[in-house]
């Protein structure tokens, strides 16, 4: 119970202080009020939150032997950059878009004209003044639903609406319609009035035999704080009536539950979210995390740790706030054990053939094989993929060569060609047709050249070269990489499921290598390539858990770099 | 601590036994009175504000000691469980919110929103539930007050005429729309005996959900009509019309019993069966053929699919599966491409493929394209004019000189 009693202090604190705080104090509240960052603190010495970095040596060292190996045979072969964050790091594309000129003319975007002509009242009003306000405005919906959406939009004081709502029932012979009563319940929940949210449940119960998911959601929210907090179970239950409930319900259920120390319940709903193919909140993730620290429970903590193995089959990533509740569990006396290694990038060999199988059938073939190429040519592919020893590297041909605008498409390809070759490395360069016509930008003394330092495939010009591209890596070996600066995702998503472009991601990640030389005739430099797979992983008695900083936005093909590191103290 | 204290109070009240869910509705008085505890958050920020407290909570009691609304509760409870009751009352709710959902729904529609499988789906078939019913109130509005428009001018003429009755001499009898139609069917009658043929390739019937299959048979329809009304139609051809399938079931039902009579070729064989296939073009807006001048020796198809699925080069892989040339209109030579999809509706196409057999010219025929697709019309530049007559004349020297020297060689062989 005193639990309880503090942790509304501390809310009613904070939304004293702040009132009208922006976006979503929500979080926000929770993050204060479930962390304790005084125990961060005392037991620093314990655990240490490192920020490992991938250009960091640390990373490289925790390194499993094979992983090493093949680094090292990389590192003799080909030159990779070391200054730059490789081309999935989060927040890389970003910088890819900022350092592009074309996207630096952004639009100011210039706002839509004020059309809020009527000042929002600070304070609640007598029915005269509301209708005098009501006269000024002049509006396309009544006044009514305009000014309470207006109000719960900028998270106007309770009293003032409640002084809006008196007046329309006085008007109205005591009667307030339905979305006024949401608006209203809306601006209770957003300011914690526990006993008003109440009260409106009271009249809606009264009024309405049902609701719909709008003012269910607003009601679950507001009453997991109350005593009444089962009830919000039961707001639940009727929801599922007709839909199925959104992640928010779950979550909010779910940190009622916990707020009121009932576990199973708890866990239940997590349960339930998870059958109805939710992905949980992160929020829900962290309450349980939070709470556990005060949980001392061989089961609680097989529980949290199936968190984090879900985290990791579905290449989630916590935030910063979820991280530290994280390592602030472990802290508090939970943690198993200790161990060094980060998990290679290389996908084991059922993953590596069930991925190549896929990529023939989904991405190239795709039910129809005319589509991206035709039969004769995917045989002449065949064969020659048969024919070759495997290669080191495959380049993208068109790709490479229309790296530099301004330079000639053939001298920027064979110049690479011939850089790579001079490495003794096996090349493979996939192009199309018309690369082999003599024009001004393809001259063939230098398409010659590249023949003859590098084996080739030309794809008709209808066809697509990317898929080929794939495949001929794959066939080649784990060791093989490809030359490209595409981000293939148009390939990724002809994958059918999300199981397949995760693998088909971290295959990528491992292999890719994009050319990052903003000059030609410079030596070729490479994007640092990943030797570890970022994942959620454990070695029985350490974990390292990537984790997303708050500051840093990151697209849905990048991966986080900073990492939380966890491992028993010996 | 005083701080703990003062915020517990209000929730004193919630340590009252928990009520279950059924007897709620009995509880009215009970909960009344609980009700009226005043909220200390009110009494602590409100009074300090305003010199007099306004009476804030009264509306409350009434809103909650007042019956139920009938609509939000016409079903009854034994109902409860059904998931079709309960859908019906969230849209009631829905409405009551402001929401953009039908105000009646038959038992069909309210099945179809069941099945829906996601709450997106559901809102995004509410929504076009919406729309239908309000277009069709505005269309009933009008209809209402143009039947009382024209019995107003009845009312006015046959004052009128009462007036001034009198005999007319007319040449024709008013019988245009008819004459129309007969004549439009002479003209399509000659077509399928001497007319250029246009076959729209109905092999798409698996590419395509139910939606996008209604708006390719009204594309179909439309184009049709406009091939009926031109001076000079093609005849066309529906390949591979699998009797009984979705196509042909659709069309069916749309023509009524017109169809038998329609003057077209409906096939279940494929264009490649009909026709020689060198003469074939395949009109897709993926070939990377570009399309100069309209031939009137040639067969063309257009693949009467609507794509809002994003299946790109599903039509140009059906035309690499048969070996057809495939050709794609000169929209970015001649047009200021600005948004939307290469990918034009069937009738569009039919009304440029119209305008180019009768005219040729490209900017005639392209008026069809939709304004909002591009911002005008290219002027062909005077360079590439210059450039291509420079082409012209650098040929003919060049053939000229070949065949001076070939003359040169014959005589250099007589003598």
């Amino acid at each position: 119970m005193t639990f309880c009693l503090s942790g509304i202090r501390k809310f009613t604190k904070l939304w004293k202080s702040n009132p009208h705080h922006g976006h979503n104090p929500l979080p926000y509240y929770l993050s204060l009020f479930l962390t304790n960052p005084c125990g961060i603190k005392k037991q620093q010495t314990w655990f240490s939150l490192k920020a490992l970095s991938p250009q960091k040596t640390k990373g490289t060292s925790l390194l499993s032997a094979k992983a090493r190996h093949l680094r090292n045979e990389e590192g003799s072969t080909v030159q990779v950059s070391s200054d730059s964050p490789h081309l999935f790091a989060a927040g890389a594309a970003k910088k890819r878009s900022q350092m592009n000129p074309q996207s630096k003319q952004s639009k100011d975007n210039d706002l839509p004209p004020v059309r809020n002509i009527i000042q929002l009242p600070t304070k609640p009003l007598t029915s005269e003044e509301w209708d005098k306000l009501k006269e000024d405005f002049k509006g396309k919906t009544d006044f009514e639903n305009w000014i309470s959406s207006q109000m719960a939009h900028c998270h106007s004081s309770v009293d003032v609406a409640k002084s809006l709502l008196a007046w329309v029932a006085a008007k109205n012979n005591g009667i307030v319609g339905y979305n006024l009563l949401v608006k209203y319940l809306s601006l209770c929940v957003f300011h914690k009035q526990t006993s008003e949210v109440i009260d409106v449940y009271e009249i809606m119960k009264a009024r309405y035999k049902s609701l719909e998911s709008g003012g269910y959601s607003l009601l679950i929210r507001g009453l997991i704080y109350s005593d009444r907090w089962r009830e919000s179970l039961l707001l639940l239950e009727d929801i599922k009536k007709v839909m199925t409930p959104s992640k928010k319900n779950y979550n909010d259920c779910i940190q009622g539950a916990l707020l009121h120390q009932e576990v199973t319940i708890a866990w239940n709903l997590y349960q339930e979210l998870l059958s109805h193919d939710l992905i949980p909140m992160m929020e829900t993730l962290k309450a349980f995390f939070d709470f556990g620290k005060d949980i001392n429970d061989d089961q609680y903590s097989n529980k949290l740790l199936d968190i984090l193995l879900y985290l990791r089959n579905n290449q989630l990533y916590p935030g910063e706030s979820f991280a530290h509740s994280i390592k602030a569990w472990f802290e508090s006396g939970q943690c198993l054990g200790c161990g060094k290694t980060i998990e290679s990038i290389h996908l084991s060999p059922e993953e590596y053939e069930f991925l190549k199988g896929r990529i023939m059938r989904d991405v190239i073939d795709g039910g129809d094989q005319y589509k991206k190429t035709t039969p004769q040519e995917l045989q002449r592919f065949e064969n020659f993929v048969k024919s070759c020893p495997p290669f080191d590297i495959v380049i993208d041909g068109l790709n490479v060569a229309k790296m530099f605008p301004k330079a000639r498409e053939s001298e920027v390809l064979s110049n690479v060609v011939s850089q790579l070759a001079k490495q003794n490395l096996r090349l493979l360069v996939l192009g199309r047709k018309h690369m082999l016509t003599q024009r001004s930008r393809w001259r063939k003394n230098e398409m010659e050249k590249i023949q003859k330092q590098a084996s080739c495939f030309f794809a008709d010009d209808i066809s697509e070269d990317d898929p080929f591209l794939l495949y001929a890596t794959l066939h080649s070996g784990n060791h093989c990489k490809f030359i490209t600066k595409d981000l293939m995702r148009d390939h990724k998503a002809c994958l059918p499921d999300a199981k397949t472009q995760r693998l088909f991601f971290k295959w990528q990640q491992g292999h890719q290598l994009a050319i990052m030389n903003r000059f030609l005739g410079s030596k070729i430099v490479f994007q640092h390539i990943l030797s570890y797979d970022t994942v959620v992983q454990t070695t029985g008695d350490s974990w390292h858990i990537p984790y997303d900083e708050d500051l840093v936005e990151r697209y849905s093909y990048e991966v986080p770099t900073k990492w939380l590191c966890l491992h028993r103290k010996t | 601590m005083s701080v703990s204290v003062t915020f517990l109070r209000p929730f004193v009240r919630f340590l009252l036994p928990f009520r279950k869910r059924s007897n709620l509705y009995s509880t009215v008085v009970q909960r009344c009175v609980s009700s009226k505890i005043p909220t200390m958050f009110y009494s602590n920020t409100a009074n300090t504000s305003s010199s007099e407290p306004l009476e804030l909570d009264g509306w409350k009691t009434t809103m909650k000691s007042s019956v139920p609304e009938e609509g939000a509760s016409t079903v009854s409870n034994g109902m409860d469980e059904d998931p079709l009751a309960a859908t019906r009352e969230l849209i009631e709710m829905w409405r009551l919110l402001g929401k953009e959902v039908p105000e009646h729904i038959t038992e069909e529609e309210l099945k179809a929103i069941v099945e829906c499988s996601s709450k997106s789906s559901k809102k995004k078939y509410l929504r076009y539930l919406y729309v239908k019913e309000k277009m069709k109130k505005a269309k009933q509005i009008k209809k209402e007050r143009k039947a009382a428009a024209r019995e107003e001018a009845m009312k006015d003429r046959l004052l009128e005429t009462a007036e001034e009755d009198k005999q007319q001499n007319f040449l024709f009898l008013r019988l245009w729309d008819r004459h129309m139609n007969i004549a439009m069917d002479w003209k399509c009658a000659q077509a399928m005996q001497f007319g250029q043929p246009l076959v729209f390739d109905m092999d798409y019937d698996n590419y395509m959900k139910p939606k996008e299959l209604q708006n390719t048979i009204s594309q179909l329809l439309e184009s049709e009509g406009w091939n009926r009304r031109n001076v000079d139609p093609f005849h066309i051809y529906f390949c591979n019309l699998k009797i009984d399938g979705v196509y042909h079931r659709e069309l069916v039902q749309r023509y009524k019993e017109k169809w038998d009579k329609l003057l077209l070729t409906a096939t279940e064989k494929s264009h490649v069966d009909l026709f020689p296939k060198d003469s074939i073009i395949y009109l897709t807006a993926d070939s990377p053929n570009v399309m100069t001048t309209f031939k009137h020796d040639k067969i063309y198809v257009v693949g009467s699919f609507v794509d809002k699925n994003m299946q790109p080069g599903a039509s140009l892989a059906k035309a690499k599966r048969l070996k057809l040339a495939t050709e794609c209109l000169p929209l970015d030579k001649y047009l200021q491409w600005d948004v939307g999809t290469k990918n034009l509706t069937l009738d569009q196409m039919m009304r440029i493929l119209l305008c180019l057999k009768n005219t040729g010219s490209w900017e005639e025929a392209l008026k069809f394209v939709p304004r909002r697709k591009h911002t005008g019309f290219l002027e062909v530049p005077q360079y590439s004019k210059e450039f291509v007559n420079r082409l012209r004349r650098a040929k003919t020297s060049t053939s000229f000189s070949k065949s001076s020297l070939s003359v040169a060689h014959r005589r250099g062989g007589l003598n």
